[in-house]
């Protein structure tokens, strides 16, 4: 599916729809757009206020409607040892969204995900496939 | 209460590093900072979202911050901790901690905000100038770009802040495209001294109001150097001074029009930085270039800038002297505003 940036509410309702799992990956380089899809996903989650990137702080939380949302940057993630030394795994036995950027690492330890893949085409269009 | 002496124990565990600090009253007894890469052997239960390194590292690091003050916990007055913002799982285990240690200790326990420790650690008594109520207090870091009207010690409010990334992240992703490894500030700081400003122009995103927005900064850097290394493979190699400055240049642009703006809309010419972003040498030399224009500005030691206990020591003896305390029913908030 291609897009542009201001059709990227209607894509991320598309995500919500497909996804098999509430782990989401965002598998994309640098540059494609990843934190703003994922602050459209949350938007259609029923998040309010602030929404910024967690490379950082690693994981964020939101509150939704209806589930809590926890948004992860991977990207500082050296090892698997660091995921488990900031209680990876359980943030994925809530009843909650994960939605991950930069999910590489993460994957040996998931059992359950929806991986979305982000290509940028050119500067002002991204298309996006899910993969299973 | 303010000619009676106070010890207090400060923990901060809101992300990466595992920080306490002892203060008398307003002056730094100790304050270590333990990374997270600082592991010991850790056995035992793992309560749900906890985070293994704080958990591993606190009781050393507290231990640690008494013995290099010179004070058993005995002496202590009052306990501060970080409530909030940060990773839940590395909050908890300093709460958890400072909870338990007041209840032992029978002594207050001082909630603070994260952000507001980056402020106040512009009052850690160093005999130093310290800023007059009310200033802008800048803080700049990894994680945050923040514009806050500082009004006094407990009353402070966002009038600006990023809608996406934050500086030190347009920092360290900007190096990362150019192949320098993380965190790239530093770096990009470093090569910046001898290159040239002014020879790569790169746009200034736009955002609303005092707000930021870097997140395109990052994708604009990204895109010039695929296009130029498409012409020139060497490109970033022969260039890489030039490129540095200029990227450096231009987030200097950023961070200051809207700084200006807010010294211009709230007609407070005193600026104080703050965060791990304010190390950077052409940040406070800009900054300092203000002197000029009639502006106070101020800029802490550099230890008391990134992630520290010691700036939620300064916190909590704020709060100390007001008598604010927490009862025991606080929890740590991952989301608490200013």
């Amino acid at each position: 599916m291609k897009y542009k940036l201001e059709e990227i509410d209607r894509i991320a309702r598309e995500i919500l729809k497909r996804s098999k799992s509430k782990v989401i990956l965002f598998d994309a380089p640098m540059g494609a757009g990843k934190t703003t899809l994922i602050k459209s996903v949350c938007r259609e989650l029923g998040v309010e206020g602030e929404i910024t990137s967690p490379t950082f702080s690693i994981v964020n939380q939101h509150s939704g409607r209806e589930n809590k949302i926890y948004h992860f940057d991977l990207y500082r993630i050296e090892n698997t040892n660091q995921l488990f030394d900031i209680g990876f795994e359980d943030y994925l036995e809530n009843d909650a969204f994960c939605l991950i950027e930069w999910p590489e690492i993460s994957i040996s330890l998931l059992s359950d995900y929806q991986k979305v893949k982000i290509n940028i085409l050119d500067p002002e269009t991204r298309e996006i496939t899910f993969i299973n | 209460m303010d000619t009676q002496i106070s010890y207090i124990l400060a923990i901060e565990s809101s992300c990466d590093d595992t920080s306490c600090a002892v203060l008398k009253n307003d002056r730094v007894l100790s304050n270590v900072v333990a990374g997270q890469e600082i592991h010991t052997k850790y056995g035992g239960v793992v309560p749900e979202l906890a985070s293994r390194a704080h958990q591993s590292n606190i009781v050393p690091v507290v231990d640690q911050a008494l013995k290099q003050a010179g004070i058993s916990k005995e002496n202590l007055t009052a306990i501060a901790f970080t409530r909030g913002p940060g990773l839940m799982g590395s909050l908890l285990v300093g709460s958890s901690f400072a909870k338990s240690l007041s209840l032992a200790l029978n002594i207050p326990l001082i909630d603070v905000h994260h952000m507001h420790g980056h402020i106040l650690a512009h009052f850690i008594n160093e005999d130093q100038k310290t800023p007059d109520f009310p200033f802008l207090g800048v803080t700049i870091s990894g994680g945050h770009t923040q514009i806050v009207k500082v009004t006094d010690y407990h009353e402070m409010e966002v009038i600006g802040t990023t809608q996406d990334d934050a500086i030190g992240e347009a920092f360290d992703k900007s190096g990362k495209v150019l192949g320098l490894g993380y965190p790239a500030g530093p770096q990009i700081d470093k090569l910046a001294q001898e290159g040239d400003p002014k020879k790569f122009p790169f746009p200034v995103p736009k955002a609303p109001d005092l707000n930021y927005s870097f997140s395109g900064f990052k994708t604009a850097v990204l895109y010039f150097i695929q296009r130029e290394v498409k012409k020139d493979p060497d490109f970033v190699e022969k260039n890489l001074k030039d490129i540095c400055a200029s990227i450096q240049y231009t987030l200097i642009k950023i961070l200051f029009q809207k700084v200006e703006k807010a010294v211009k809309q709230t007609g407070i010419k005193s600026v104080a930085i703050g965060g791990g972003v304010s190390a950077n040498s052409g940040i406070r030399a800009q900054l300092l270039s203000y002197k000029n224009k009639g502006w106070n500005v101020f800029i802490p030691p550099f230890q008391y800038t990134t992630d520290n206990a010691a700036m939620i020591g300064i916190s909590g003896y704020f709060k100390y002297l007001e008598g604010n305390f927490a009862g025991m029913e606080v929890t740590a908030s991952p989301r608490i505003e200013m």
